[in-house]
C-alpha cells in the first residue's frame, strides 16, 4: 500500500446505540455529522466528497438514503455518493475518491434503524431468492449453523463463546455509545437456554438504531488541521460466494486476504476492533487476521454491545481511531463485515504518528 | 397458495404449493409474495404535528435563518443545516394553491386498491407558507385539476380525526385528519408563477 497517497482520519463521531430510537435517521445523524466535522477542525464547505452507507430495506422506505443527506447539508449542491452497505464501505469509497488528489477532505457516514422492522424477516431477502429466502434463512439461523460447524470442528466451545460475550459486555461498560453492558458470570450465561442452538442470547448482537461519521483528509490537509491525525495505513475488502453452503463457514478467507493486503501482519498490533456480530465470529476473525494473544480485542464492546446496522462496521473504525487518538495506542486493526456469516469483509489498519 | 394466504405468512411464504416436480418442465420463473411490516415510533416533532392535526391545526417549523417553512416540522433546516425547535413552530394556513400534480392511473398489481384515475397534488399554503405534497383533491374531477387552482382543506369532523397513518416518512401527509382539498372557487393564480416550485 506504500505507493498510494497517505490518508488520515481527522474527525469521528457516533450516536448512542438505541434499541428503538425515537428520532428519525436524519435527526440523529444531524449532531453526529456536526460533531465529526467540528472535531476535524474544518468547515462543512471544506468537504469535497461525501459518501453514505444505509439500507432502504431497514427503513422500509424507498430512497430513504436521500433523506439522510439532509443531515449533511446538500445545498448548494455537493458531490456525494451512497452505498447500500455498511458505512465502512462508504469510507472505502471516500478513501478511493481522495486518491485522485483533486480534493483533500471527504466525509463518510453510516446509519440504520433496525427497530421499525423485523430483522428475521428482512434479512432473508438478501439471500438466494430461490433456495434460501423462502426458507426464511435469517442471520441468527445462519450464524447458528456457523457456530455449530465451529464446535464440531473443535475450533471453539460454548464456554469460549460465553467468555467472548462476557468480555464484550464488560468492555462496553466504559463505552457511552453501547447498548448491552455490565459484568456477567460465564457460568450463569451458560446456564441460560439456547435461543437458536448452539447460540444463546448472549451470543447474539442487540437490535440497534444508530449512526457513525468519519472525516478523512489527505496528508497535507490532515497535518494542517489536525494535531494528531490517525493514519489509514492500509484498507482492503474481499467478498466470497453468496451461497453460504459453498464455503467453509469455520474460516474466512476473505478476511485473511483483506488483512494481508491491508498489512495487518507488517508490525505489532495493539488494538483490534472486530465486527463480530455473533460471539464465535470473533475467534474466526482473530485467527484469520493472525492477531497475537496480547492484542486488545474490542475494547468498545464491539457489535455484541451495540449493533446499529450499516454503521456498526464504520463504528469499529471510529473506535480503533479513538483508541489511537484518545487512549495512546499506536497501531490498530478495524474490521467490518457484510452479507451473511462473514461473507464480505473489510480490514483497515490505522496508526498514530 | 393464494396471494391472500401468503401475505399472512410473515414474509417466509413461497408462491407455488408443493407437488411432484416434472423434471421435463422448463422453469421460467417463480412467484414470491413478500410481506414486511414496519412499526415506527413517531419522532417528537411529528408527534406534535399529529396532535395538532387532531385539534384541527396544521403546524410547521420556520427556519430562523432562511425563513423556509417545513410541514410537517423536521427538527432541522436542511438548507442552513441548523436544528429547529418548538420555538420555531408556526401555525399554518389550511388554504393554498396547487403548484403541481400527478394523475395516477392505477394498474391492478397485487395490493392496489384504487381502480379509477386519481390526482395527487402539491399545495403551497398561504402565509406563513409551507407546502404539502401528495394531497388528495375532492369535489373536483381529475381533468379539472390544474396548477394555480386555489384550494382549502376539508377536515374530518372533530372526534373523527385519526392520525394513525401519519408516519415520520410522510411528506406532509395529513391523512385521517384532512380528508382532502377542494377548490375554493376563487380565481386561479397564474400557473407560471409556480414553475420554480420544488414540488
Amino acid at each position: 500500500m506504500s505507493s498510494v497517497p497517505e490518508i488520515a482520519i481527522i474527525g469521528y463521531a457516533q450516536s448512542p446505540s438505541w434499541r428503538a430510537a425515537e428520532l428519525t435517521e436524519p435527526q440523529f445523524l444531524f449532531p453526529v455529522i456536526s460533531e465529526a466535522i467540528e472535531r476535524a477542525g474544518i468547515e462543512r464547505r471544506d468537504i469535497g466528497f461525501t459518501c453514505a452507507g444505509s439500507c432502504d430495506y431497514l427503513s422500509g422506505q424507498t430512497f430513504a438514503f436521500v433523506m439522510n443527506l439532509e443531515a449533511v447539508g446538500a445545498w448548494p449542491p455537493i458531490s456525494e455518493s451512497h452505498v447500500e452497505m455498511d458505512g465502512a464501505w462508504a469510507l472505502y469509497e471516500a478513501w478511493v475518491r481522495l486518491q485522485h488528489g483533486d480534493i483533500d477532505i471527504a466525509l463518510a457516514f453510516g446509519s440504520g434503524k433496525s427497530s421499525p422492522g423485523r430483522p428475521a424477516e428482512i434479512y432473508p431477502l438478501q439471500m438466494d431468492p430461490y433456495t434460501l429466502t423462502p426458507l426464511g434463512a435469517d442471520p441468527v439461523s445462519i450464524a447458528a449453523l456457523q457456530a455449530r460447524a465451529m464446535i464440531d470442528a473443535g475450533k471453539i466451545t460454548e464456554r469460549e463463546m460465553a467468555e467472548i460475550a462476557a468480555r464484550s459486555r464488560a468492555n462496553a461498560t466504559d463505552n457511552p455509545y453501547a447498548q448491552v453492558t455490565g459484568d456477567f458470570d460465564v457460568d450463569k450465561l451458560l446456564a441460560e437456554d439456547y435461543y437458536t442452538a448452539p447460540l444463546r442470547v448472549h451470543d447474539l448482537p442487540p437490535i440497534s438504531d444508530g449512526g457513525c461519521a468519519l472525516v478523512i483528509a489527505s496528508a497535507t490537509k490532515a497535518k494542517e488541521v489536525c494535531e494528531h491525525p490517525v493514519w489509514i495505513r492500509g484498507i482492503d475488502h474481499r467478498i466470497e460466494v453468496h451461497q453460504p453452503g459453498m464455503r467453509d463457514l469455520t474460516e474466512s478467507q476473505s478476511t485473511r486476504i483483506a488483512g494481508e493486503h491491508a498489512g495487518v501482519g507488517d508490525a505489532k498490533v495493539d488494538v483490534a476492533e472486530l465486527c463480530a456480530s455473533f460471539s464465535h465470529q470473533e475467534k474466526i476473525l482473530a485467527t484469520e487476521l493472525g492477531l497475537a494473544d496480547d492484542v486488545e480485542i474490542n475494547p468498545s464492546g464491539g457489535a455484541l454491545a451495540a449493533n446499529p446496522m450499516m454503521a456498526v462496521g464504520l463504528a469499529r473504525i471510529a473506535e480503533a481511531a479513538r483508541a489511537i487518538a484518545e487512549r495512546g495506542k499506536h497501531r490498530a486493526v478495524a474490521h467490518a463485515t457484510s452479507g451473511q456469516a462473514l461473507q464480505q469483509n473489510l480490514v483497515c489498519v490505522l496508526e498514530g504518528d | 397458495m393464494t396471494a391472500a394466504d401468503s401475505s399472512t405468512a410473515g414474509g417466509g411464504a413461497s408462491g407455488r404449493g408443493p407437488g411432484t416436480p416434472d423434471r421435463s418442465e422448463r422453469v421460467d420463473g417463480m412467484e414470491y409474495f413478500m410481506h414486511l411490516e414496519y412499526h415506527e415510533l413517531l419522532c417528537p416533532v411529528v408527534r406534535r404535528y399529529a396532535e395538532a392535526l387532531v385539534e384541527g391545526r396544521l403546524i410547521g417549523h420556520k427556519c430562523p435563518r432562511c425563513g423556509l417553512v417545513y410541514a410537517p416540522p423536521r427538527g432541522y433546516c436542511p438548507i442552513d443545516v441548523i436544528e429547529t425547535t418548538d420555538a420555531d413552530e408556526v401555525t399554518l394556513a389550511d388554504r393554498g394553491v396547487v403548484t403541481n400534480f400527478t394523475v395516477v392511473t392505477p394498474v391492478q398489481y397485487y395490493g392496489q386498491e384504487e381502480t379509477e384515475p386519481f390526482a395527487k397534488v402539491s399545495i403551497q399554503l398561504d402565509e406563513p407558507g409551507g407546502s404539502l405534497s401528495l394531497q388528495d383533491v375532492i369535489d373536483c374531477p381529475v381533468d379539472d385539476v390544474r396548477v394555480g387552482m386555489r384550494v382549502e382543506a376539508v377536515w374530518a369532523r372533530k372526534g373523527k380525526r385519526d392520525t394513525s397513518e401519519i408516519t415520520n416518512r410522510s411528506w406532509g401527509s395529513a391523512e385521517g385528519a384532512i380528508r382532502g382539498w377542494k377548490p375554493t372557487g376563487e380565481p386561479d393564480l397564474p400557473a407560471d408563477q409556480f414553475l420554480q416550485a420544488a414540488f
